[in-house]
């Protein structure tokens, strides 16, 4: 996006990855207090911001390790857009009585909504493949547990007792039938134009 | 082509085991059908997924663990701050207060040299994960936290030798062996992590200048300051600190 030159904030990004306490202590003190504010204005509580907060960054933490997601902007609005969807989402979800929503201004550049969305899309898609991927057969459950983490497909082969070539196939079809029951599932075309 | 063969193309093209006609198949067909072209396009999204999610497992519940951590220790902080109670102050103490600062603003003030101590803020060490075993991780923050640096120092480096490039555990070791005046042991580790990618590199460069101004190396200490970038997280400090020097 943009230049491709990282973010100073990129540190946010790789302290999740690195699971680095200090840094991840930082992000706390630096960025917290906006969303808690922000949740609190919105009927919500303290306990529901750390909430809010914690699944956010899983979700960023998420997206950094399978999509390498390189911050070109600052991780203030970034971070404060996420969130505050999230909540915006968990009120939707949970009341039924009217909810009123107190807009604040803030200073939000395009390039952190983009990054934002961009987010927001890989989540939906992440939901939606963890829900498909729990209604597919067991044995296909198996062999793709193994053939992923087990990295060599030979390793994996002589495990199960089978030649490479028949592993390879059945993993293909495994996924393969993870692909027809995406493109079947009803919210699939919701996200699919922006996957 | 049957579906079973389409699919192992697929995954013989993400795995990039194609031959050079294959391949120019394989785009063509792409190229030509809408349909296969997004079967493939939501396979090897599948793939990736897949990749990321089966391996994440332990990984991911270690980070939620952390956030939880850290998240309590926030929340419950932001309470206790906002719990103080406030003290209403007679009007006379006001005055008295005031000279107090003026008094201790001369002294401050005729006092200029900026000393290793008005800098060096120590981080607080959190290494044991929730659940964990282990005694020497425990027994490292403990000490460490306690300012106890000697025997920090010592189970630190008993980590180090299970894992000996682990930045955080050499960062801490740099900060037990300032606080201890062991200096070049310290410059040793702290040019180490300079050196490095970590996260801890400017903190290295930090705490390298603070080691050099306790021992009063002005010059040394200055042109570590002026080495530290902008987006250091001790930037100002380090401005601050280059302005009284």
């Amino acid at each position: 996006m943009g230049n491709n030159k990282a973010h100073a904030d990129q540190k946010y990004i790789e302290a999740l990855l690195n699971n680095d306490s200090i840094v991840i202590k930082e992000i706390y003190e630096k960025f917290a207090p906006k969303v808690v504010g922000y949740i609190k204005k919105n009927s919500g509580d303290e306990s529901k911001a750390q909430d809010i907060i914690q699944e956010t960054l899983i979700t960023i933490y998420k997206q950094a390790k399978e999509k390498e997601l390189m911050l070109t902007c600052p991780f203030d609005a970034y971070f404060f857009l996420l969130c505050k969807r999230k909540w915006l989402n968990e009120l939707k979800k949970n009341t039924t009585k009217e909810v009123t929503i107190n807009e604040e201004v803030v200073s939000i550049n395009d390039e952190s909504v983009q990054y934002a969305d961009e987010t927001v899309v890989f989540e939906a898609r992440n939901k939606l493949f963890t829900e498909v991927f729990d209604q597919l057969g067991k044995a296909c459950k198996e062999l793709l547990k193994a053939t992923f983490t087990i990295k060599s497909m030979e390793e994996v082969a002589s495990k199960l007792g089978q030649s490479y070539g028949y592993v390879r196939k059945k993993k293909s079809l495994c996924i393969g039938q993870l692909t027809k029951m995406v493109q079947s599932a009803p919210k699939y075309n919701k996200i699919k134009n922006l996957l | 082509m049957t579906p079973e063969e389409k699919y192992e193309l697929f995954e013989r093209k993400i795995s990039e085991e194609l031959s050079n006609k294959e391949e120019e198949t394989l785009s063509q067909i792409i190229k030509e059908d809408k349909a296969i072209a997004e079967e493939f396009r939501i396979y090897k999204e599948w793939s990736s997924y897949l990749d990321a999610n089966l391996n994440l497992e332990q990984e991911q519940s270690d980070l939620e663990q952390n956030l939880k951590k850290v998240g309590d220790s926030f929340f419950e902080k932001k309470q206790a701050k906002k719990e103080t109670k406030v003290i209403k102050i007679p009007s006379w103490a006001y005055a008295v207060a005031a000279s107090v600062a003026i008094v201790l603003g001369v002294y401050t003030f005729t006092k200029s040299d900026p000393a290793y101590n008005d800098f060096a803020s120590i981080p607080e060490l959190s290494i044991t994960e929730r659940g964990s075993e282990d005694e020497i991780s425990k027994k490292a923050e403990a000490s460490f936290n306690s300012e106890n640096y000697e025997e920090a120092e010592k189970y630190l480096l008993e980590l180090l030798n299970n894992d000996n490039s682990n930045s955080e555990y050499l960062f801490y070791l740099g900060i037990t062996l300032v606080e201890q005046d062991k200096h070049e042991k310290a410059s040793e580790i702290f040019e180490k992590l300079r050196q490095g990618t970590s996260v801890y590199k400017y903190k290295a460069i930090w705490f390298e200048a603070l080691n050099q101004l306790k021992q009063k190396n002005i010059g040394r200490c200055t042109e570590l300051l002026k080495s530290l970038p902008q987006e250091a997280e001790d930037y100002q400090q380090a401005q601050k600190l280059l302005k009284k020097l």
